[in-house]
This record gives C-alpha cells, sequence and structure tokens, in this order.
C-alpha cells in the first residue's frame, strides 16, 4: 500500500513539476515581452520628449487654453503627460504579448472585449476633453461679463458655470463607460441642482447691491431729466 | 462692396441716374424728419457749392423702402440736380456699428456705380449735424483737391474718450497722421478714394469684409491721398450705454487692431507724425461745469478687474505691467493715475495679443473694459478743474507717449516670442 501511495506521489509530483516546467517558458517569455516592451517604451518617449519640447508643446498647450492638462500632468508639464501615457500604453501591448504565451485563448477573448470597450473609451476620452474645453471658456466669459457688469461674485459665478459644465462632462463620460448605473444618474441630478441652488442664491443675495444701484441711477435720471451725461466714447 | 442690399426699384433708378457728380449719405433716420426732406436740405446745403453739381442723396427715409422717383424737377440752372434713394433696412440683430459700416459701404456702392467725383457721409445723431456740416464735408474735395475730409468736433473734456485715449494717438503713432477722429463717423471722400476703397473691399471674400469705417483714413495714409480736416462744431453725443459699453469696445477696437494686422508691414517703417491741414474756424464753447464724472465706480470696477481678471491679463500682458496693474489697484481713489507709458504698452500688447489670438479675440477685447475705465478715471482726476488748453497738451503728451512707445510695439510684434519682463 505504501509503494502505491509513494507511486501516487511520485506521479503528482512529476505531473505538477512538469507543469511547471511548462509554464517555465512562458514566465520567460512574459519577462522578456515586458523588458523588450519597456526598453521600446523608453526610446519612444525620450524621442517623443525632445520633438514635443522642440515644438514648445507645453506653452501651445496652454495656448490652446487647455491649462487643465497641465494640472493633471506630472510636474505640471503635459510633455510628460503624453510621453508617460504612451510608455504605458506600449508596455500594456508587451504585457498582452506575454501573457498569449501562457495561453492563447485567454488574452484573445481580452483582447476582443477591450476593443469592443474602445469605442466607448475613446467617446468618453473625446467627451472629456471638449467638457474642459467648454467648461473653460464659459468660465471665461462668464467672468469677464460679470466683471464687465462690476458684480462682486464675478469669481464665484464663473467657477459655478466651470463645474456645472464639468459634472456634466464626467457624467456623462462615465454613462458611456457603463460605470455607476443609476448611482452616477442620481449623483448627477444632486450635484447639478446643487450647484445651480447654489448659484442662484449668490447671484439673488448678491445683486441687492446691482438692484438698488440701477434703481438710484434710474430714479435720479427721472427726477432730473436736463441731467448731462458728461462722458461720451467716440 | 456691393449693391446687393440695394432694392431692384432703387437699383433702376441708379441705373435711370446714369451719372453724377457727388453722392451724400446721410444714416440717421431723424435728421430728414426735422430738418425737412433730404432733397431741399441738400439743395440748401450745396447751392453754396462754386458750380451746379448732379447729386445723389442715399439717406434713411424711415421706412428703408423705394423713395418716391425723384428727377430733376422744380430747378432753374444754377441750382444742384438732386435725385435720392434710400437705405436698406438694418440687418437683424447687427450692433449700431455694424450698421453704420454697412451703410458706409452701400452709399460707396452707389457712389462707385454713379462714378461720382466726391462722396459726404454723415452718420453722427439729427441733432448736430446740420447743413453747414454738408458743405464742409465736400468742398475740400471738390474745390481744393483734397481726397480725404476727416471731421474736427468741438468737444467737451470727457467726451469723445475712447478717441482721445486709444483711436487718434493710436492712428498717429502707426499711420503717422495727426488726425482728431480717425473712425469718422462722418467723412468726405474723393471719388478716387472711393473707386481705391471699392478695389480694396472686393479683393476679400465675402462675410470677411473689414468694418468701413476703420479703413478709410488708414488706406487714404498709404495710398498717397490728400487728406484734411474740417471743424464741423458740436457733436451731439448719444448717452452712453453703460451696461454696453464692452460691445462697443470690443467692436470698436476689433476693427482697429484687424486693420493693423493687415497694414503692418507698411506702419512698421513710419517714424513720428505730421500735422494735417485743418479747414475752417473752431467753435468756441464754455466749459460744461455743471456735469460732474463720477470715478469711484470707474475705480471700483477696475480695481475688481484686477482682483479678477489677472489670469486673462497674464496671458496678454507682460509681468511688470501685471505688477504695476496691482500696485494701482491697492491706491487710494484720489491718488489713481494711470501713466501714459503703462496705459500706451497695454493699448500695443492688447494688440499684439489680437493678432496672435492667445485668446479668443473676443475674450481678449472685452477684458479691456476695466482698464479702460481706469483709464477714464484717472483722466477725469486728472483733468478735474484743467481748461482747454491742458485738456490739448494732456492729449499732446498721450499721442507722443504712443510714439515714443512704437519701437517696443514694433520689436514685440516682431518678434512676439522673446522674453519681455
Amino acid at each position: 500500500m505504501w509503494d502505491q501511495v509513494g507511486q501516487a506521489l511520485r506521479l503528482s509530483m512529476t505531473k505538477m513539476l512538469s507543469q511547471l516546467a511548462s509554464l517555465l517558458p512562458g514566465i520567460v517569455a512574459l519577462l522578456t515581452a515586458l523588458i523588450l516592451s519597456a526598453i521600446v517604451a523608453w526610446a519612444l518617449s525620450l524621442v517623443l520628449r525632445r520633438s514635443l519640447a522642440h515644438l514648445d508643446f507645453d506653452r501651445r498647450v496652454a495656448q490652446w487654453g487647455l491649462p487643465a492638462l497641465a494640472e493633471w500632468s506630472p510636474s505640471s508639464s503635459p510633455t510628460r503627460l503624453v510621453t508617460r501615457a504612451i510608455a504605458a500604453i506600449i508596455i500594456f501591448i508587451g504585457f498582452l504579448i506575454g501573457i498569449s504565451a501562457f495561453d492563447g485563448a485567454l488574452p484573445s477573448q481580452f483582447v476582443i472585449r477591450l476593443f469592443a470597450y474602445l469605442p466607448d473609451l475613446m467617446t468618453a476620452l473625446v467627451v472629456l476633453i471638449a467638457g474642459s474645453i467648454i467648461a473653460r471658456f464659459l468660465a471665461r466669459s462668464v467672468l469677464i461679463g460679470a466683471v464687465n457688469m462690476n458684480l462682486q461674485y464675478a469669481r464665484l459665478l464663473s467657477v459655478g458655470v466651470k463645474w456645472l459644465v464639468t459634472v456634466l462632462a464626467v457624467t456623462i463620460a462615465l454613462e458611456r463607460l457603463g460605470i455607476g448605473g443609476g448611482i452616477i444618474r442620481l449623483a448627477f441630478g444632486i450635484l447639478f441642482g446643487g450647484i445651480v441652488l447654489a448659484l442662484a442664491l449668490a447671484v439673488g443675495l448678491g445683486s441687492k447691491e446691482l438692484v438698488s444701484r440701477s434703481l438710484e441711477r434710474e430714479a435720479s435720471k427721472t427726477s432730473n431729466p436736463q441731467m448731462k451725461e458728461p462722458v461720451g466714447h467716440l | 462692396m456691393e449693391l446687393d442690399a440695394v432694392s431692384q426699384p432703387e437699383l433702376e433708378q441708379i441705373e435711370r441716374v446714369g451719372g453724377a457728380d457727388l453722392v451724400i449719405g446721410i444714416l440717421d433716420a431723424e435728421s430728414m424728419k426735422e430738418n425737412g426732406s433730404a432733397i431741399s436740405v441738400m439743395r440748401d446745403a450745396l447751392a453754396e457749392l462754386s458750380k451746379p453739381l448732379r447729386a445723389m442723396v442715399v439717406c434713411n427715409n424711415g421706412t428703408h423702402g423705394p423713395a418716391p422717383a425723384t428727377d430733376e424737377i422744380d430747378r432753374d440752372k444754377q441750382s444742384p440736380a438732386m435725385f435720392s434713394c434710400s437705405l436698406p433696412a438694418p440687418t437683424p440683430g447687427s450692433t449700431p456699428q455694424q450698421n453704420i459700416s454697412n451703410a458706409y459701404r452701400t452709399v460707396f456702392a452707389v457712389g462707385g456705380k454713379l462714378g461720382v467725383r466726391a462722396c459726404g457721409v454723415i452718420a453722427s445723431p439729427s441733432e448736430s449735424a446740420t447743413r453747414r456740416w454738408i458743405y464742409r464735408l465736400v468742398q475740400p474735395v471738390l474745390d481744393l483737391g483734397f481726397d480725404l475730409v476727416a471731421p474736427c468736433y468741438t468737444r467737451q473734456k470727457m467726451e469723445g474718450l475712447l478717441n482721445r485715449s486709444v483711436l487718434a494717438p493710436l492712428h498717429q503713432a502707426l499711420y503717422g497722421q495727426q488726425l482728431q477722429n480717425p473712425l469718422g463717423p462722418d467723412f468726405g471722400l474723393s471719388g478716387k478714394l472711393l473707386q481705391k476703397l471699392l478695389i480694396q473691399d472686393a479683393g476679400r471674400r465675402p462675410g470677411l469684409e473689414l468694418n468701413a469705417l476703420a479703413t478709410i483714413a488708414p488706406t487714404a495714409a498709404f495710398g498717397g491721398f490728400q487728406v484734411c480736416e474740417s471743424h464741423l462744431g458740436i457733436r451731439t453725443q448719444r448717452p452712453t450705454d453703460w451696461g454696453n459699453l464692452s460691445s462697443l469696445l470690443s467692436e470698436v477696437l476689433g476693427a482697429v487692431f484687424l486693420e493693423m494686422e493687415g497694414r503692418a508691414a507698411h506702419w512698421q517703417s513710419i517714424r513720428g507724425s505730421k500735422p494735417i491741414a485743418r479747414l475752417g474756424q473752431a467753435e468756441m464753447i464754455s466749459p460744461d461745469t455743471s456735469a460732474t464724472v463720477d470715478v469711484h465706480d470707474m475705480i471700483e470696477s477696475f480695481q475688481l478687474g484686477a482682483k479678477n481678471l489677472q489670469d486673462v491679463w497674464g496671458l496678454i500682458l507682460p509681468p511688470t505691467s501685471l505688477l504695476e496693474l496691482r500696485r494701482l489697484s491697492r491706491l487710494a481713489e484720489d491718488q489713481f493715475r494711470l501713466p501714459d507709458q503703462l496705459w500706451v504698452r497695454i493699448i500695443y500688447d492688447f494688440a499684439l495679443g489680437h493678432r496672435l489670438r492667445t485668446i479668443s479675440r473676443d475674450h481678449l477685447l472685452r477684458s479691456i473694459t476695466p482698464l479702460y475705465l481706469g483709464w477714464i478715471a484717472s483722466y477725469a482726476l486728472e483733468m478735474r478743474m484743467a481748461g482747454p488748453s491742458e485738456v490739448d497738451a494732456r492729449i499732446e503728451r498721450l499721442s507722443r507717449a504712443y510714439e515714443e512707445n512704437k519701437s517696443y510695439l514694433v520689436s514685440r510684434w516682431r518678434w512676439p516670442d522673446r522674453f519681455s519682463p
């Protein structure tokens, strides 16, 4: 009986070791793919960083009205953000190649699902970028308009508008990605409503002075119709 | 400039007239209602000219419809032959400045079609525009051979401030001609200049035409045309719409900056300026002491701008200007003074920012409003007790600052990426 037990153990050990041995080339292949992809990523990011620096990419991004990109970037440099993103994508591709060395079916299924998800991911990215640009443009319009109207809470209005658009863009992007579902919609409703209410209260309370000033001006004009406006521009 | 906007019956009438010596544009509807029919007003005005003329009057007859057929009726051999046609209705949603520009185009197009020798346009409000104005704008063209007659108004010290602070000194520094009102809006033009403007405008794609008013004086300055100014007297100003000041600034300065961009190759080589012949006698008026300017709100607007618009101004202005503005915003009201050099550099930097599209052009032009109000406040405080001669000297000093700082503009225009402290 002990002989049979020993034989079973030897067999299982042999099986286990042979299975482990069969995995070894896959592990080596994965490591090789990762190392190679890391080298390619490093080389490519180096070339890309130099090219973007030559094109003065950071300054141009600020000029195009995308300072949000700089805010999210490491060391506030959009060039670094772009190069690191490219490097990460290359390493990820290397990882997928390495994984396929273990089992051909597993990564291919994964890749199929990934590619099916890609259009949604791209749409979400475009929505986020467009939302950021629109938010910034509208925030600046509101800020300049409010300052020209002599509104003391101009900055608050501008920030409120920026957040409204940003929240809207993020919600659309998340919905597109299928993350959160009903919770996101609910959270969006609460946040959007909250911001609108806060802005309405701020504008309402802050406008008291503006309205009274305007009424005073009108009243003085009515009481003295002969009063001449001394300032002319053209 | 085309006759597209003119109705078919009007076009037929212009065709019937065939040719004329003079085209007169009266752009303000009220003037004709108050002063009688356009024909009789023009006939009185032109009767003083040395020889009888055939004249076409383009005016807003209140309906914008075809004017009643006007042939050479009731006239003796010595009086001018008058015809009239009406201005098309303003495009809905267009601003007053755009309306004036479009009306100018129509008058020019009619003048071009008729092959006129002279053109006079009165765009000022009816209360101030008199029959005498037409004569003063047209006579130097017909009798003295000038190509452009720019207006010269008698003003109180707080009137025409955009002209005084930006338009006139900028025109002087860029184009080398000392005009009081480079943007009119009342002008007399020769047929030669009219044709030049029409050709220039025809070369531009539809929808990309420049503001007609902003183009006239620079075209005359660079085309070798004879320019003079004519004293027209007091010009009644429309009440200031403070709520729309930023729109006014955006429209006017936008047009001037665009013109400046288009002629950069020419103005960069011009140094100094020369005075222009002034015809007629300046009307004397007593200083208006009853109207006082409340600078408090203007300074408050400036301070609010300095507090909130640093991010926007930071994209246009160099760090030293921003520092100066921050320092100014902390000054007490009675000490508030905006130095000429700083103001001039601000205008030059905004012109450059407009050219480089550093930010949206509309944002850029509107963000200048608090700075302009700051300049007005500073000027009002400085000129509170000043008489006409002191005001003239003050504006002369500002014009000199524009000329002295032109090298700064040229340098930044040529090398915008070079660091400017």
